[in-house]
């Protein structure tokens, strides 16, 4: 722990407070995330125990979050992180119009390269959100999150809890309760994430698990054995019934937006899990390739945690004090970034 | 199909930290390990005992009779998973076994006892594979009185961190069940000289049992120790198999990696050709040395964990809303100050 100089509190985590810290030999700014065991009846939860596999037999890659170190602390242990700036729902929320086409493609393409690498090496994230992409002080977008990641290459048929995703980005299957499911709930999030993106607001926002079945059937229509061969497998497919509608046309829920990306969009939000395109399929779709072309990182907006209210761009160094630590007396090079 | 799902598994097993930190050069590598770990525990005793003629040098076990040891509670720890109720998927027993080599690598059973680190062994493997069980229901499968259970279930939770930071925090393992799998498979695809490859399966089985009680998990590659079961399991029923490597695996022209593939799987057959079981004698007589140093010594320097605990406790009973920020006040004011 001493090798690390705690700058401030970035936010919750999973499980416990996130600090933004500085490694003391190497300048680095990180965070920090503590795992504390306290008399759990389990012992280490398994969110812990799911992060630490999932992230430390992966290669490093630009569009996941590198797990720089895990050590003990007291009773409990704390793994490092490179430390992020924002993540993709300030980006949502503190831009005053909806993002440039451009601006979106570049996004899905950072987003879709991140998911192509994790089922590439057979993880399931099971979690994906806007909150759960972090954004970078120079615009690249990179995967977090990892407590409910599976590793999906164990063998035979296991059963998988269903209690996984936050609601609004949870695959229409989980919401039916399935148990036997694959990474096409992660293609699931990334449409809903797509749409976000688009209209600047959440595609199907129940309000709690009913409610978001009722939200996503309005707009996908109700299934059926021909749209859903499985359906009827599912444990809850008997237990809720819905009045017949049909589907809405997606252009109508995304309507400011071009015909690719409608199209796009209607190959992520499909109710067979293993009809959605895949990560790897999507990034060759011609949506990234028409005018306007996917924006570059550098040219997206980077906002400050905690919406910019609370912290300056740029602040002066401050008078000299022999007490004061140099560091704090240096601008941090991440903050002039884009000034310079 | 098949192609591509083996390409995702070499190149899981070629990034792993099991390969990068868990697979050692030699035999004699681990021997030197282990001996030390034994040297630094003795360091340690003899360093903190205020009466020196207590521990004379014979009240230790030295690394050979460690060893008969580990290969006793090494059995223990496989009778317990085998009888597991529900049935414990072999990937997760194959887990445990290798967390408990591991563990063991650098630590002495003199320091940590091993009954307990087989059960935190188990009981973490468990959870890294998802095979979940509830913690009462994995105590349930102790033969102990409910108050036993309840001791047991304490001490694995509180082995549980030691274990993982020992584990030096790498905790997915590869077997060499799925690479045995992918094996029977090509072998039923592309080597039709052999007309029923699941005949081999019984054998080379139990080639992978017998393979776990050595150190070959710490020394080879899965795939290297499931190939040398298939094929041990071949020459078994008198098939010849060379031709597999020479033209399926493609190393006929490749003579470098052909001898060395051979040199290895020579050396796996001479490790589980060497295996003793643990004589029944030699245990008794050893683990009565164990219990002495555990009772004399090895309480007071253990203790400073527990208390971890205890101050926890003690914590939550006082602040029982400040629970979350602990750490973070005690971190920050270091840096304060």
């Amino acid at each position: 722990m001493d090798q690390y100089s705690i700058l401030g509190r970035i936010g919750e985590g999973a499980h416990g407070i996130v600090f933004k810290a500085k490694h003391i030999e190497t300048g680095e700014t990180v965070a920090l995330k503590k795992v504390a065991l306290r008399r759990l009846e389990d012992g280490i939860p398994n969110q812990a125990l799911r992060e630490i596999k999932a992230l430390q037999e992966i290669e490093e890659n630009q569009y996941v979050v590198t797990l720089k170190n895990v050590f003990p602390h007291g009773t409990g242990f704390v793994l490092v992180f490179e430390y992020m700036l924002s993540d993709l729902s300030e980006v949502i929320r503190n831009s005053q119009r909806p993002l440039t086409e451009s601006q979106v493609k570049g996004y899905m393409l950072m987003l879709l390269k991140g998911v192509a690498f994790c089922h590439e090496n057979c993880i399931m994230h099971r979690d994906l959100k806007p909150a759960n992409l972090l954004i970078s002080s120079t615009g690249q977008l990179k995967i977090a999150d990892f407590g409910l990641a599976r590793l999906f290459s164990n063998e035979g048929e296991r059963l998988y809890s269903h209690q996984v995703a936050t609601r609004w980005y949870r695959a229409p299957e989980l919401l039916y309760g399935a148990r036997k499911y694959d990474e096409g709930v992660d293609l699931w999030a990334v449409g809903c994430i797509f749409g976000e993106l688009i209209n600047n607001s959440p595609l199907f926002p129940g309000e709690n698990d009913i409610e978001q079945l009722c939200c996503v059937l309005r707009v996908l229509g109700t299934p059926n054995q021909q749209v859903w061969p499985e359906i009827t497998e599912l444990p809850d497919y008997n237990k809720i019934t819905f009045k017949e509608n049909p589907p809405i046309p997606l252009e109508e829920i995304v309507p400011d937006t071009s015909p690719q990306a409608v199209d796009l969009l209607k190959k992520f939000l499909v109710y067979p899990s293993k009809q959605r395109i895949t990560a790897s399929q999507a990034l060759l779709h011609p949506y990234f390739f028409t005018d306007p072309l996917p924006a570059h990182h550098s040219e997206l907006p980077i906002p400050q945690r905690g919406g910019g209210r609370s912290r300056q761009r740029l602040q002066p160094p401050h008078e000299f004090s022999v007490d004061r630590p140099l560091y704090k007396s240096l601008v941090d090079p991440a903050l002039i970034h884009g000034h310079a | 199909m098949q192609k591509k799902r083996k390409n995702k598994q070499s190149v899981m097993y070629h990034n792993s930290s099991q390969k990068k930190f868990w697979t050692f050069s030699s035999e004699e590598h681990l021997e030197q390990l282990r001996y030390e770990a034994n040297q630094r525990l003795r360091a340690k005793v003899l360093g903190s005992a205020r009466d020196l003629t207590a521990f004379s040098e014979s009240l230790f076990l030295d690394p050979l009779e460690e060893a008969v040891l580990f290969r006793h509670y090494e059995r223990r720890l496989l009778d317990f998973c085998t009888n597991f109720k529900p049935v414990m998927p072999k990937s997760v027993v194959g887990t445990a076994n290798m967390y408990f080599r591991r563990f063991y690598v650098n630590n002495s059973l003199m320091e940590y006892h091993p009954r307990i680190i087989m059960l935190t062994c188990a009981y973490l493997a468990c959870k890294v594979d998802e095979f979940n069980v509830s913690s009462s229901q994995f105590v349930g499968n102790l033969q102990e009185t409910s108050a036993g259970q309840e001791k047991a279930l304490e001490q694995i939770l509180e082995y549980e961190l030691l274990l993982i930071q020992q584990l030096n925090f790498h905790l997915v393992v590869h077997n060499p069940y799925r690479p045995m799998e992918g094996f029977l498979i090509d072998l039923k695809t592309r080597y039709l000289t052999l007309e029923n490859p699941e005949m081999l399966r019984k054998t080379a089985d139990d080639f992978l049992n017998r393979a776990m009680l050595t150190d070959v998990g710490l020394l080879f590659s899965p795939s290297q120790i499931a190939l040398t079961a298939v094929l041990n399991s071949a020459s078994r029923a008198g098939i010849n198999m060379e031709s597999y490597l020479t033209e399926c695996l493609g190393l006929k022209e490749d003579k470098e990696t052909l001898s060395k593939m051979i040199d290895s799987m020579k050396r796996i057959k001479t490790l589980l050709k060497k295996y003793e079981p643990p004589n029944p004698e030699e245990v008794s007589t050893y683990k009565q040395k164990l219990e002495r140093i555990h009772t004399e010594f090895i309480i007071n320097t253990n203790s400073k964990r527990k208390r971890g605990y205890e101050d926890d406790d003690h914590v939550t009973k006082e602040h029982p809303v400040a629970e979350e920020e602990e750490w973070t006040d005690e971190d920050l004011e270091c840096l304060r100050s």
